[in-house]
């Protein structure tokens, strides 16, 4: 049995409780929330104990193995070291950390310490994207040459608006966009060149949406174009790779086999938007699962946490060019923090 | 009204004599092709005279001319009929360079003949529709837009550079563009671009991403690419997602099609919405008649032209361009 400790009981909270509590070898040890009653929530509905602090939990709970954050972005390098201090497997939501910089060390901590680092880059856990890379390596599209991708919907709504906090969440880039950099990154390899626009700061801020458009050049040749959004309504995520000798498309606004739509639907309803999953066993548990069984068998996981910190620079890129208007070449990226 | 058509050597060629044939005020009256098998069949095909030479043509009754020739010799052609005093419908993109473009634009006002530019995509009824509703502030203050015009490898002289002047940013670039300027009257002040030959093999660009920023502060991208196979249902598309304060709007202009799956044929997406090339030759009649000018002007096409050419030498740089 392991024995996880969850922090956060947020909208990424709520669906890794749900997931742990579905597997049989990990008992959820407790849940953190500095907010009482989300803590006392969530905590009762997958049947473990409430803490309101990271010490208190630690203070009173033995033989955790696992520490899970599923905090805002901004708090995950201080937990993951606090919690490698404590624990020998720490898994943390995406983005690992705010900046490459955060990420590295976090990593050199964790291995320093001889604690497994493990980041939440589910979207490689998408039955439609693991079909799309596996078609792809079957060469039934050819070599793949122009692919665009699309992800978003409305804009998250979380504790204390953190989201809207640049320099806690990292906008769009950092948070929505990097899914998209991590799973092209595992199709097509390394990247050469990033371009990218967003919408102004002003813009974003005063009406609370974020958009942005983004060029990755692959070192392959491989062209892509990423759509991020968090202007408008209702969560999709789609792609189309187009090669030499065919194409292949997933769009979730279309190819679609449940729609509930209620009479009174409330608009703009809590928490960062997580698709419902057709599947039984959906992709953040499949994730989990993964991870655990990594953890019992000492098994490398499918994606790893320098895989993480290499998706973190291609935000950064992206960023970069987005306040210089210029391309951005990965491997002349300016290791200072562009907060 | 008579009109003549100076090559077929571009496709619309064909379209926009079908268009003509719909209409019983304008008569196909002669047909000049430098590749005068291609000519003497297509002015079989639409009963009419193939003349030998464009100046014979030219030298014939018509009042208007349709220049559809492969894009360097848009030039040659226009500044012909210009002296001629025709009025002239020219195949976009204008041409392959500035200096030949404002060549002809010059030799259009010096003879005080009718010069439009055709774009047909300003002619389809969701575009049309989508920019009423920009204009009208449904979507508030626009700040980006997405757009793609892809399509598939024509082949031909389009991937023959010298004939070309360029593949598929140089034929593609120019529609999405026009578009914004028409929607927002405004200009492309710099572009980035990524081009390349990644799906049909040979030296040609066939794959591009375009990103421009505009004159009013909106950011927006292009992917131009001649990247739709032979297996796809349909031969490429036009599709833009507007991004603004109060909305998003998107356009897919040959959304209008039925799903058809045929043992003998595949899948094809049968397209049954609005001619655009008719609706386009029909505007071309009625500014002429009406004494108006030109809906799409020269330098609509020369402006449009500059973004593509502006692509290339971003491309060729590797850096950001300053546009015009």
């Amino acid at each position: 049995m392991i024995r996880v400790l969850l922090l956060g009981a947020g909208t990424m909270g709520t669906v890794h409780a749900e997931a742990y509590s579905s597997l049989d070898n990990v008992e959820i040890a407790g849940i953190v929330d500095i907010r009482k009653e989300h803590a006392d929530q969530l905590a009762a509905k997958v049947g473990t104990s409430p803490f309101y602090s990271y010490e208190e939990a630690l203070a009173q709970l033995e033989d955790v193995d696992v520490i899970d954050i599923c905090l805002p972005t901004y708090l995950h390098k201080e937990y993951a070291m606090k919690a490698a201090d404590q624990v020998k497997n720490v898994i943390c939501e995406k983005p690992l950390a705010r900046s490459s910089e955060e990420a590295r060390e976090m990593i050199d901590y964790c291995h320093k310490q001889e604690v497994r680092l493990f980041v939440g880059h589910v979207v490689r856990f998408f039955q439609e994207y693991n079909r799309i890379k596996d078609t792809i390596e079957a060469g039934k599209i050819g070599k793949p040459a122009v692919v665009r991708t699309t992800r978003g919907g409305t804009f998250p709504k979380a504790w204390k608006n953190w989201y809207g906090d640049f320099a806690k969440s990292g906008g769009l880039i950092l948070d929505l966009l990097l899914h998209d950099f991590d799973y092209l990154r595992s199709c097509f390899g390394e990247v050469e060149r990033v371009f990218a626009k967003k919408i102004a700061r002003k813009d974003a801020d005063e009406l609370s949406i974020d958009y942005a458009l983004v060029t990755l050049r692959f070192k392959s040749g491989v062209l892509a174009h990423l759509e991020g959004t968090w202007a408008h309504q209702g969560f999709s995520s789609g792609i189309e790779v187009a090669g030499t000798e065919g194409i292949i498309d997933y769009n979730s606004a279309k190819n679609s086999p449940l729609k509930h739509v209620s009479r009174e639907k409330e608009a703009g309803s809590a928490g960062v938007e997580v698709p419902e999953s057709p599947l039984a066993s959906n992709p953040y548990r499949e994730e989990l699962k993964h991870f655990i069984a990594c953890i019992s068998n000492g098994n490398e996981p499918l994606v790893t946490a320098d895989d993480g910190y290499q998706a973190i620079k291609i935000a950064k890129a992206a960023q970069q060019s987005c306040d210089t208007g210029k391309p951005v070449a990965i491997n002349e990226l300016m290791e200072v923090d562009v907060r | 009204m008579k009109i003549g058509i100076i090559s077929f050597a571009h496709g619309h060629a064909y379209s926009y004599a079908d268009a003509i044939k719909k209409h019983s005020d304008l008569e196909l009256a002669g047909v000049f092709d430098e590749d005068a098998v291609r000519g003497r069949k297509a002015a079989e095909a639409y009963q009419t005279t193939f003349y030998e030479s464009y100046d014979d043509l030219l030298a014939t009754d018509i009042s208007s001319v349709i220049v559809t020739s492969e894009n360097v010799k848009h030039k040659e052609h226009v500044v012909a009929a210009a002296d001629a005093k025709k009025n002239i419908l020219c195949e976009k993109p204008i041409a392959t360079t500035v200096e030949d473009a404002k060549v002809m634009i010059e030799s259009c006002r010096k003879n005080d003949v009718f010069f439009q530019i055709a774009f047909p995509v300003r002619y389809n009824t969701p575009v049309k529709r989508a920019k009423e509703l920009i204009e009208t502030g449904k979507l508030g203050r626009v700040l980006a837009v997405k757009g793609t015009n892809r399509g598939t490898n024509p082949g031909g002289w389009f991937i023959d550079k010298e004939l070309s002047g360029g593949g598929a940013v140089m034929d593609h670039t120019v529609h999405v563009v026009d578009l914004l300027r028409w929607f927002m009257d405004t200009e492309v002040t710099d572009v980035y671009a990524e081009y390349d030959n990644l799906v049909s093999g040979g030296k040609i660009d066939d794959s591009g991403i375009l990103t421009m920023t505009l004159e009013n502060g909106v950011f927006a991208t292009l992917d131009c690419s001649w990247s739709r196979n032979d297996a796809y249902p349909t031969w490429g598309d036009v599709t833009l997602e507007v991004i603004g304060t109060e909305g998003t709007l998107t356009v897919d202009a040959f959304d209008q099609k039925v799903n058809v799956y045929s043992d003998k044929e595949g899948v094809n997406w049968d397209f049954w919405g609005d001619d655009m090339d008719e609706s386009l030759i029909r505007d071309f009649k009625e500014s002429i008649k009406e004494g108006r000018k030109p809906s799409i002007t020269g330098t609509d096409g020369l402006k449009a032209l500059e973004v593509a050419l502006s692509a290339y030498q971003s491309g060729e740089q590797k850096q950001t361009v300053t546009n015009g």
